[in-house]
C-alpha cells in the first residue's frame, strides 16, 4: 500500500528520536524533587530544595585526590567498562563530552571530535581547532580508522551500531566506550531526577578514569562554590524552558538539566510534572499556565531570533505574557545539555533575570 | 422460470426511413404525460458505410456497409474474430473509425456530442467485469445518466424507467442482489435492462444470448422482437444462426472483417454461403411454421465444391 | 404470463426499493451527521488541557464575531480562537477532503485499496516539508508540502503514460506509476533525514510524517477551505460521473462520458486537494482508505450518495481523532496519524474479514 514507504521512513525516524536523543526520556511513575504545576499560573509557590543544598549538604561527593588504581571497572548504563589504563586517544562525541576533557585539562588525548553542538566555553577553550571527525555522529570505521582507546559519548545513541559503533563490538575491537552517566536511558541508571552531586560524581569519575584527580576536584569545587553564590531567586517566577519546535514545543521537563538550572536559578518549570528529561507539550498547555519568562535555547539550528520570531508570529503564542513583555532568557545549547557548564547555565540565566528587572 | 413481460402491442409495420418518435419503456399515456421529456433518442434506421478500421496495425474491419431499417432487427453473424464486436463498438462510436461513416437517421454518429450519443445508441455487451459491487437495479439506473443534468440526481422518472426495464426483461426479481453474485444469465438479462434503461434509438446487443439456455434466448429474442415492433432499430451480433434466422429480418454475414452477404436470412443464409465462409456444410430445412431449420455436417471434399 | 405495463405496481417493485432507499436514507443520514458534525466540532473546541469553560467558549466566539460584549481573558482567547478552533476546522475539512478523495481513487483506479495518496502526493509532500524543517524555514512549510506533492503528480501522470496512446491513463498504470514515483520520493525523504537532521528536527519531521495538525491556524484553515469548496464541493456532487465508471472504460463511453478528459479532471482536482491538506496537516493515513469502505456499508457502493455522506464522516472523524490526540495524554500531544493509524488498523481487519465472510 502507498502508505508502507511513507511509514517505513516515519518508523525508521521514530526509533532514531527514541534511541538519539538523550532527552527523550522515560516516563517512570516516581517523581523526585519536582516542583509546581501546570495550573494557576500567578500564585507564588515556594520552590523546594535540591538547588543550595548541593553545596551545602555535599551528599557524598567529596573531591578526592587519591591516584587511581586500575585496572578500573565501571558499571556505565548497564555496560561493565575496564579501563586497564588511562585513555591515551580519545574520540568525544557531542559538547558535553568535549568540554568535560577541555575542563579537566585533556585536550592533548582528544584525537578526534564530532557533533559539537556550539562554541566551547572560553575559560578551557582549545588554543587551535580540535579535530573534527564529523558534523554528526561518525560511522564505525571511521571511529576505529583513528585507533582510538575511548570513545566518550555524550548520548547513548552515539555508541550503537547505527552511530560509532556498537559498545560491544568496539569492546572487541579493543576500544572503551563511556556514556556520560546524566544522559543514561535506562530506567535503572536515568538519574531521576538529576541532581547536583550527579553532575560532580561524574567529573570526580573522569579523574579518575583519566587519573587526574587534583584536576577533577579542583573543577567540582570550584563549580561548587560558583553555584553556592548564586541566590536562587525567590519570587517564584513560573518559566517555559523552550528548546525547539513550532508547531508543538519540545521543552525541558521534570527531571533533567532543565529542571536542575532552573531550580537553581528559582524558576518554576512549567512542566515540572512531567517525569522526563525533555518533553514536547502542546501550545494549549503552555497558553494555559502562562509562565512569566521564557527560556530559550540558542543553537546554530534554532536561534534565538527564529524563536522568538515564531513565538511572535503565531497569534495564539503572541498571546503570551512573557512574549507580549519580551521577557526572554537565553541560553546556550551546549549548556544546555547535563555537564560541566550546568552551572554556567545557572550563572548566565540568574544574571539576566535580574537584567529583566521584572515587578 | 421467470416470464419476460412482453408489450401488448401490435407489431405495427415500419417501412425504412421512418423516423417516427421512439417508443418509451412507459405505457403510451404515461410517455405522453412526461411530455417531450419523454421523447429521446428518435428511432431511425441505421447506414453504415464503407466503415474501416485497423487496430495494432491489423485490418479488423474492412469497408464494411449495411442498413438496418427502423423497427427491425439486424443480425451480425459471422465465425469468431470476423470482427463483430469490433463492428458494434466503432457503431456505438466506441472506438473510432479510420474511414466511412455511421448514421443514424440523417444523423452520422461521429458528428454527435457523447452525451447525445449516448441516449440514442445503447450498446449491450458481452463482457463485463462481474467484480462490481452494484445491486442489478443500480447497474441499470447506470444507464440513466445520459439523461441526467451533469450534476443530477435520479429522480422519479428514471426509477420507473428503471423499474419497466428490469420487468421487461423478467430481472425484476433479482434487482437487489448484487451484481457480482448473479450467474451469467441473469447479467446478461440486467445488462439488456440496462441498455433498454437507456431509452436508445438504437440498441445493439453484443451476443446477448451466450450464457442462456433455450428458453431464456428465445425469449430474450422476443423481447427483442416486440421492441422492434415499438419501432427501435436493433443490431444484435449472434453466433446462432437459426436464432438470427428466426428472428432476423436482416442478417449480415461478416468474415474477416468484410461483408460477405446482407439480406433476409433467406438469401444471406445459404448454404454455399455457410459453407465458404464458416467452413461447415448445412442442410437449410423448413419448420412447419416456416422458420429455417438448420442442420450442420463436417464439410468433405467434394468435386468442384 | 405476460404482465401488461400498463398495471401499476403498488409499493414494493424493484424501483420503488431503489427509490425508496437511497431517498429517504441518504438525506436522513445527511442530515443526522451534519448535525453530529457540528456537535463534534463544539465538543474539539470546548475539550483541552486548559480547563475552559462552555460559557468562556461561546465569550470568545462572539466576541470574535461582532456579538456579545464581554471578553474572556486573553490567554483563555487566544486558547479558544487561535488554537482550538482553527484546529476544529481544519481537521473537518482535512477529513472531508481526504475521505471524498478516498472515494474518487478508489472509483477511477477500481481498487477498493487505492487512497488519496495514490499519485505520490504524500511522499512529494514529506520531501518539501522536510528539506524546509531541516533548513530552518518552517513557516514556508505549506508551500513546500504543495509544490512537492504537484512535483510528484506530475512524474507520476508522466510515468503512467499521460502523454500518449489510448491505454495511457489506465487505473493500473496509474497504480503502479503512483508505486514508483512514491517509492523514489521516499527515499529522497529517508536520505535527507539521515543525512541532516539534529536531535530538533527529528521530532518535527516525525510529527509531519506521521501526520499532525497541530500547528493549524486560521491561514491553515483558509487553504483547506478554499480547496475544499473549490474541487471538493463539485467533486462531491459529482457521483454520477464516477458511477459511470464501474464497468471500465468503454463502458463509461458509451454511457456519454468523455472518460480521458473526466479522468483528467477527477484526479487532478484530487491531487489538489489532497495537496492542500497535505500541506496544512502532513501525511495522516487511513482516513481516505478507510472511510468510503465504512460508508459502503450502510449507503452501498453509487457514488451518488458515497461522496457526499463519506465527506461528513470523514470530517466527524478527524475532529475526534485530533481532538482525542489532543487530550488522552495530556499536556502531551500524539501527532493524529498515530491516532488514526490506532483506529484504521482494526477497522481495515474487521472490513477485511467482513468481505471474507460475505464471499
Amino acid at each position: 500500500m502507498f502508505a508502507k514507504p511513507r511509514f517505513a521512513a516515519a518508523l525508521a525516524l521514530a526509533a532514531l528520536a527514541v534511541g538519539g536523543c538523550a532527552a527523550a526520556g522515560t516516563s517512570t511513575p516516581s517523581q523526585g524533587g519536582a516542583t509546581g504545576t501546570l495550573s494557576d499560573a500567578g500564585a507564588a509557590v515556594s520552590s523546594t530544595d535540591g538547588t543550595q543544598s548541593a553545596a551545602a549538604s555535599s551528599a557524598g561527593t567529596t573531591a578526592d585526590a587519591t591516584a587511581t588504581a586500575y585496572p578500573l571497572t565501571i558499571d556505565n548504563c548497564g555496560t561493565t567498562v575496564t579501563f586497564t589504563a588511562a585513555p591515551q586517544r580519545v574520540v568525544a562525541i557531542k559538547s558535553t563530552s568535549i568540554e568535560m576533557m577541555l575542563a579537566l585539562g585533556l585536550a592533548d588525548r582528544i584525537i578526534g571530535v564530532a557533533f559539537p553542538d556550539g562554541p566551547y566555553a572560553p575559560q578551557w577553550a582549545p588554543g587551535g581547532d580540535l579535530p573534527l571527525i564529523s558534523d554528526k555522529v561518525p560511522g564505525e570505521e571511521a571511529t576505529l580508522a583513528l585507533k582510538p582507546d575511548l570513545v566518550y559519548a555524550g548520548w547513548e545513541s552515539n555508541v550503537s551500531a547505527d552511530g560509532a559503533g556498537d559498545r560491544a563490538s568496539l569492546a572487541a575491537a579493543g576500544v572503551a566506550t563511556f556514556v556520560s552517566p546524566a544522559a543514561c536511558q535506562e530506567a535503572k541508571y536515568q538519574p531521576h531526577p538529576l541532581t547536583w552531586d550527579d553532575l560532580f560524581s561524574e567529573i570526580v569519575q573522569m579523574g579518575r578514569i583519566f587519573a587526574v584527580p587534583q584536576a577533577a576536584a579542583a573543577l567540582v569545587n570550584r563549580q561548587r562554590a560558583e553555584l553556592a553564590a548564586i541566590k536562587p531567586d525567590g519570587r517564584g517566577l513560573t518559566a517555559l524552558w523552550y528548546s525547539s519546535g513550532s508547531k508543538t514545543p519540545y521543552v525541558g521537563a521534570g527531571i533533567g538539566n532543565p529542571q536542575l538550572v532552573m531550580d537553581a536559578v528559582g524558576l518554576k518549570n512549567i512542566a515540572a510534572d512531567l517525569p522526563m528529561t525533555w518533553s514536547s507539550l502542546s501550545w494549549e498547555a503552555v497558553i494555559a499556565a502562562d509562565p512569566d519568562v521564557i527560556v530559550l535555547v540558542d543553537s546554530s539550528w534554532g536561534s534565538t531570533q527564529k524563536k522568538i520570531a515564531q513565538l511572535e508570529g503565531n497569534p495564539a503564542t503572541a498571546a503570551l505574557t512573557a512574549v507580549r513583555h519580551h521577557r526572554y532568557l537565553v541560553v546556550p545549547f551546549p549548556a544546555s545539555e547535563a555537564g560541566v557548564r550546568s552551572v554556567e547555565a545557572v550563572q548566565t540565566l540568574s544574571a539576566q533575570l535580574v537584567k529583566l528587572n521584572l515587578p | 422460470m421467470t416470464t419476460i413481460c412482453a408489450v401488448p402491442r401490435e407489431r405495427t409495420p415500419v417501412t425504412p426511413g421512418d423516423t417516427s418518435p421512439q417508443a418509451s419503456l412507459l405505457e403510451p399515456a404515461e410517455a405522453a404525460r412526461q411530455g417531450a421529456a419523454g421523447r429521446v433518442g428518435a428511432a431511425a434506421p441505421l447506414r453504415v458505410d464503407a466503415l474501416t478500421f485497423h487496430r495494432s496495425g491489423r485490418l479488423v474491419i474492412d469497408d464494411v456497409d449495411c442498413t438496418v431499417a427502423s423497427g427491425t432487427i439486424g443480425a451480425v453473424v459471422g465465425p469468431n474474430g470476423a470482427g463483430k464486436s469490433t463492428l458494434l463498438h466503432l457503431v456505438a462510436g466506441i472506438l473510432t473509425a479510420d474511414a466511412g461513416s455511421v448514421r443514424l437517421g440523417a444523423d452520422r454518429i461521429e458528428d454527435m456530442t457523447r452525451r447525445n450519443r449516448a441516449r440514442r445508441v445503447a450498446l449491450a455487451a458481452q463482457q463485463v467485469d462481474g467484480e462490481v459491487d452494484l445491486t442489478a437495479a443500480e447497474v441499470v439506473l447506470l444507464a440513466r445518466i445520459p439523461h441526467l443534468p451533469r450534476l443530477g440526481s435520479p429522480g422519479r422518472h428514471d426509477h420507473e424507467v428503471v423499474g419497466a426495464a428490469l420487468r421487461r426483461v423478467g430481472a425484476q426479481q433479482f434487482a437487489d442482489r448484487r451484481f457480482a453474485e448473479l450467474s451469467g444469465g441473469e447479467r446478461q438479462r440486467v445488462l439488456l435492462a440496462r441498455a433498454l434503461a437507456q431509452e436508445p434509438g438504437l440498441l445493439l446487443l453484443d451476443e446477448p444470448t451466450n450464457h442462456l439456455d433455450i428458453r431464456a434466448q428465445l425469449e430474450t429474442l422476443s423481447v427483442l422482437r416486440s421492441l422492434a415492433g415499438e419501432g427501435l432499430t436493433i443490431l444484435a451480433a449472434l453466433h446462432d444462426l437459426a436464432l438470427a434466422a428466426g428472428y432476423a429480418d436482416t442478417v449480415i454475414v461478416l468474415s474477416a472483417g468484410r461483408v460477405v452477404a446482407a439480406g433476409p436470412p433467406a438469401t444471406a443464409l445459404t448454404p454455399d454461403l455457410i459453407a465458404e465462409v464458416y467452413g461447415v456444410h448445412a442442410d437449410v430445412l423448413a419448420a412447419p411454421d416456416g422458420r429455417p431449420v438448420f442442420g450442420f455436417a463436417p464439410l468433405t471434399a467434394r468435386p468442384g465444391a | 404470463m405476460t404482465t401488461r405495463l400498463t398495471d401499476r405496481p403498488s409499493g414494493s417493485g424493484a424501483a420503488d426499493a431503489l427509490r425508496r432507499r437511497p431517498r429517504a436514507t441518504v438525506f436522513g443520514i445527511g442530515s443526522v451527521l451534519l448535525v453530529a458534525l457540528v456537535v463534534s466540532v463544539i465538543v474539539a473546541v470546548t475539550v483541552g488541557p486548559a480547563p475552559i469553560s462552555l460559557r468562556a467558549v461561546w465569550q470568545s466566539i462572539a466576541a470574535h464575531l461582532g456579538w456579545g460584549a464581554g471578553r474572556p481573558p486573553l490567554t483563555v482567547d487566544a486558547i479558544v480562537w487561535n488554537l482550538r478552533l482553527p484546529r476544529a476546522l481544519t481537521s473537518a475539512l482535512v477529513g472531508a477532503a481526504l475521505a471524498v478523495c478516498g472515494v474518487v481513487m478508489q472509483a477511477v483506479t477500481r481498487n477498493p485499496l487505492a487512497e488519496p495518496y495514490l499519485l505520490g502526493l504524500s511522499s512529494g509532500a514529506s520531501v518539501g516539508a522536510v528539506v524546509v524543517i531541516v533548513l530552518g524555514a518552517a513557516i514556508a512549510l505549506p508551500l513546500a508540502a504543495f509544490g512537492g506533492s504537484l512535483a510528484a503528480l506530475i512524474l507520476t501522470l508522466l510515468l503512467a503514460g499521460a502523454f500518449g496512446g489510448a491505454t495511457a491513463l489506465s487505473p493500473s498504470r496509474i497504480i503502479l506509476a503512483g508505486i514508483a514515483v512514491s517509492a523514489a520520493f521516499s527515499a529522497v525523504t529517508s536520505i535527507v533525514i539521515f543525512w541532516s537532521t539534529t536531535g530538533d528536527s527529528f521530532r518535527e519531521i516525525l510529527g509531519w510524517l506521521l501526520g499532525s495538525i497541530a500547528g493549524a491556524s486560521w491561514t491553515s484553515v483558509a487553504i483547506v477551505a478554499v480547496a475544499f469548496l473549490v474541487v471538493g464541493v463539485p467533486l462531491a456532487l459529482g457521483g454520477n460521473v464516477l458511477d459511470a465508471f464501474a464497468f471500465g472504460d468503454d463502458d463509461a463511453r458509451a454511457l456519454g462520458v468523455d472518460v480521458r478528459r473526466v479522468r483528467w479532471l477527477l484526479l487532478g482536482a484530487s491531487a489538489l486537494l489532497t495537496g492542500a491538506a497535505v500541506a496544512v496537516s502532513g501525511a495522516i493515513g487511513f482516513v481516505g482508505l478507510i472511510v468510503p469502505h465504512a460508508v459502503r456499508l450502510v449507503t452501498g457502493h453509487r457514488n451518488r450518495a458515497l461522496l457526499p455522506l463519506s465527506a461528513l464522516v470523514g470530517a466527524i472523524l478527524l475532529t475526534w481523532a485530533d481532538t482525542l490526540a489532543r487530550t488522552a495524554f495530556d499536556p502531551r500531544e500524539l501527532p493524529v496519524g498515530i491516532v488514526t493509524a490506532l483506529l484504521g488498523a482494526p477497522v481495515f481487519a474487521a472490513l477485511l474479514i467482513r468481505a471474507k465472510r460475505l464471499t
